[in-house]
């Protein structure tokens, strides 16, 4: 559950190295950096597109991009930024022509698939009761619900804090914006959250 | 420092995330204390942020990762001299191993085999071959004049079978009867001739000659 991945791109030092082997095409580079971006940059799409069935094209569509962009690529940020910067475009290019095609739904907490959850939950039920595991997956479902219903500006904000752990700086970079704007649009993102939650689940339980 | 609630509750966002000035913290802090409902909102924030980061990560499909590599393999390879490579590769690369494997027997036996098979012929060590050797006197004839203090240095041409063909005097005593006397002991010397390749050929020999007879 946690944010830090178990491989990671090389260090800056020997990044300039990397992306030169990208850039001369070699398939064990490409190779290594899907390995270690692919999860992360589909963790992210998976979180700013409308529909998450929609993701793995976004990702696809996003590597084919940065295949494409690498020679382009002249290192004035990391390379982990501007796979980032690249992911945030296509998944909200893919969010808009989504939007265009069909309404919005509207936030609702009432879940169909609550009864299939909860027999997953007892079914993998572990040192916690299967209540407590489908109480937790209810929880996160409401939580992820909740980050779906924000406005793009300030999702996309949230989701690089919050879940990819980027610094301001990264978040800036990775979105064109300045620091001084992420961190308005955090704040708004963080309170809008904060109070959608707390109408959901009771102020005690935010 | 802050007048307000609200006030507080604007920097809670930075706060959470460590960015406040340390000023700042402080009366953050010092306000917490005897204000419930602001230390009820910032445990509202935390838990929220504790939410966020606690959502499931969703994982690639491995069908997802494959199709990706793929995708990147075929467009890597779009030109034609480098999809042929892959394709020659990917036919040998099956038979890389058992090939080495092979050869690398193949080697060891040949290397065990020749090692018990091979008997030494000579314990002794090999005559080293000179390609070129020059003339040797093996035998002078007697000497039967005295050549004074000075030795009488020559130098003369052996034939390819071992016949003295002439021979100039370089220095010494060079009297009519001194050169009548050396003609008659170079006749009747013998010698080897020079080899080249193991072949006896023409060559040349420096001979220095000296006899001092003491009267007693």
């Amino acid at each position: 559950m946690g944010i830090a991945l178990e491989r990671t791109l090389p260090a800056i030092s020997e990044e300039a190295a990397f992306v030169a082997e990208l850039q001369r095409g070699s398939e064990e580079a490409f190779a290594y950096l899907l390995a270690t971006q692919q999860g992360p940059v589909f963790n992210l799409v998976s979180h700013i597109v409308t529909d998450e069935a929609d993701a793995p094209d976004v990702l696809q569509d996003v590597f084919i991009k940065v295949f494409k962009g690498i020679r382009q690529f002249h290192g004035e940020s990391s390379l982990k930024t501007w796979i980032y910067r690249i992911a945030v475009h296509e998944a909200s290019n893919h969010r808009r022509s989504w939007l265009r095609r069909r309404a919005r739904e509207a936030f609702s907490m009432d879940d169909a698939e609550a009864e299939p959850r909860f027999l997953a939950a007892e079914a993998q039920a572990g040192p916690e009761s299967p209540y407590q595991v489908l109480e937790q997956a209810e929880r996160q479902q409401i939580v992820k619900r909740a980050l779906a219903g924000l406005a793009q500006p300030y999702r996309t904000v949230v989701v690089l804090r919050e879940i990819e752990g980027l610094a301001y700086d990264e978040i800036a970079q990775v979105l064109g914006v300045a620091e001084g704007t992420v961190k308005s649009r955090l704040l708004r993102g963080r309170e809008l959250l904060r109070r959608k939650l707390a109408s959901c689940l009771g102020r005690t339980h935010v | 420092m802050f007048e307000s609630c609200v006030e507080i509750r604007s920097h809670f966002s930075d706060y959470l995330d460590g960015l406040c000035p340390p000023e700042v913290v402080r009366s953050i802090r010092f306000h917490l204390t005897f204000c419930e409902p602001c230390h009820e909102e910032l445990e509202t924030w935390e838990a929220l942020q504790a939410d966020l980061r606690a959502l499931p990560r969703r994982r690639v499909p491995p069908e997802l990762a494959l199709r990706l590599r793929v995708e990147l393999s075929q467009r890597l390879h779009r030109n034609v001299l480098m999809r042929l490579w892959v394709h020659v590769e990917n036919a040998l690369r099956p038979l890389l191993l058992p090939a080495s494997g092979g050869v690398l027997a193949a080697v060891t036996c040949f290397f065990l085999f020749m090692g018990a098979t091979v008997t030494r012929t000579s314990g002794a060590p090999d005559v080293p071959l000179q390609l070129v050797t020059p003339p040797r006197v093996d035998q002078l004839a007697p000497m039967d004049f005295n050549t004074g203090e000075k030795p009488v240095v020559l130098v003369t041409r052996i034939s390819a079978h071992g016949r003295a063909m002439g021979y100039r005097v370089l220095s010494g005593q060079n009297s009519p009867e001194l050169i009548q006397r050396l003609d008659r002991m170079i006749y009747f010397s013998i010698f080897q001739p020079a080899t080249m390749f193991g072949r006896p050929t023409d060559g040349q020999v420096v001979l220095s000659l000296r006899r001092i007879t003491v009267r007693g």
